[in-house]
């Protein structure tokens, strides 16, 4: 049971992978230099940015629209919060990872084993944190250039077959923003989010990491 | 061996459960005026719930719920997906039987697709067994009841304090699900609550986060 919600969860870190990938000036990217890359990420120190996510389905006439707030801090905290239509917060800090849902009007947290999942996968984290995003084995990482440039993570483990296709990361012209992070799992099925009022290397008080409310 | 007795009395009282007494309506005109609750879906909706899963009365979990269910053609869709975007499972249900197209686990489980689309059916759609009886429980609620193909017994009730209820009793008079439609809610669907009395007994509280009717456009030839 941890083993499958860990495959679950590596998505979601994914996911949030994409988007440290992307706050880094990924322009270097462009020049398919990935020690580049490294050594710029390597300058985050804290990150804060609002994102809207859209699930389409088939199912779905319309997309799901999600809103939330990210928050990252080095070495290894971050905070991942929806605000709606359902509202839940995954938060790490010092080596410990909890997920919150809203319920009974309060957060509780998720006893169903998904954050102690989440703990495992970290270490992938840290090292899509420091732009090794091209070392990892179970993903392969390209880069197309063009007006937008584009980074494509495609899974090589057999385990990922029928769970996700690729991730699409797609970056402003403008050198260290991110536009869009879009995961494939499979035909007519697509989760796009969407970045925007980015902050980098602001203060972020440690209590974001630590309290739910 | 008093343990066994034990063991075997519990089992003979628990399988001769009987359903709740109906009263029939006393008079005939109470008979003419009687009306057979109906919280279902009278034409193709899609509905997205936020669920609520609890177990001993813990809120375990939450996902997303997506139904597309057309009652002219008792036809069902679903998904279910989590906060972070990520469709766990997908299935279909007509007359050509279920059709799971993505199942992640836990949801992979041989029965989860069947009695997840008996519990949808059994919320959205009327039942499609034969009328039993309609009256009076012992309370003063008014219920009509239900005999399905596979011997359950479905009660539709209407509380006039609690709203909406319907129960599925297996043949034998066993409760199996207890579903309840929030009266405080301004629309039928926008609160449900299912109680599932399983090996592990366990709940679901759906809370509606939009609906939308579905308009089949059907072509002339």
């Amino acid at each position: 049971m941890l083993r499958h919600t860990h495959r679950k969860l590596y998505i979601l870190v994914c996911i949030f992978a994409g988007v440290f990938l992307i706050f880094g000036k990924i322009s270097y990217a462009g020049e398919n230099n990935f020690e580049k890359l490294r050594r710029e990420s390597a300058k985050i120190k804290t990150l804060q940015a609002d994102f809207v996510q859209k699930k389409f389905m088939k199912i779905l006439a319309r997309p799901l629209v999600s809103e939330g707030r990210f928050y990252y801090a080095a070495p290894d905290s971050f905070r991942w919060e929806y605000f709606k239509p359902l509202r839940s917060i995954v938060i790490s800090y010092k080596n410990t990872t909890r997920r919150y849902i809203y319920s009974d009007e309060k957060m509780t947290e998720d006893k169903t084993g998904g954050a102690q999942a989440m703990k495992i996968v970290l270490n992938d984290v840290a090292g899509w944190m420091n732009g090794k995003f091209d070392q990892n084995p179970s993903f392969k990482a390209t880069v197309k250039e063009g007006p937008l440039t584009k980074i494509t993570l495609t899974p090589v483990e057999t385990s990922m077959a029928g769970m996700i296709e690729k991730i699409e990361i797609t970056l402003s012209p403008k050198a260290g923003t991110v536009k869009t992070v879009k995961i494939f799992e499979g035909a007519s099925n697509l989760t796009q989010i969407d970045f925007n009022n980015v902050k980098i290397n602001e203060v972020i008080n440690s209590s974001v990491f630590q309290d739910v409310q | 061996m008093k343990r066994l007795s034990l063991l075997i009395l519990t089992f003979f009282l628990f399988s001769c459960q009987t359903l709740p007494v109906i009263n029939a309506p006393s008079s005939s005109t109470e008979r003419k005026s009687f009306t057979c609750p109906s919280p279902f879906l009278k034409e193709k909706y899609r509905l997205v719930h936020a669920i609520e899963t609890r177990m001993a009365g813990n809120t375990r979990s939450a996902i997303i719920g997506v139904t597309l269910a057309d009652p002219s053609t008792r036809s069902i869709s679903c998904a279910i997906i989590t906060a972070e975007g990520m469709a766990l499972f997908e299935a279909e249900s007509g007359p050509r039987g279920i059709k799971v197209n993505r199942a992640l686990p836990p949801f992979d489980s041989e029965n989860f697709a069947k009695n997840m689309i008996e519990d949808i059916k059994l919320i959205f759609f009327a039942p499609d067994g034969k009328f039993q009886n309609r009256g009076y429980l012992p309370d003063g609620t008014t219920v009509c009841r239900y005999l399905e193909d596979n011997g359950d017994w479905i009660d539709v009730i209407e509380n006039k304090s609690a709203g909406t209820e319907i129960k599925r009793y297996s043949s034998s008079g066993v409760l199996k699900r207890h579903i309840n439609f929030n009266r405080k809610a301004k629309t039928v669907y926008r609160s449900i609550e299912l109680q599932a009395y399983e090996t592990f007994d366990y709940s679901l509280l759906m809370t509606l986060i939009e609906a939308q009717s579905v308009k089949t456009i059907r072509r002339k030839h």
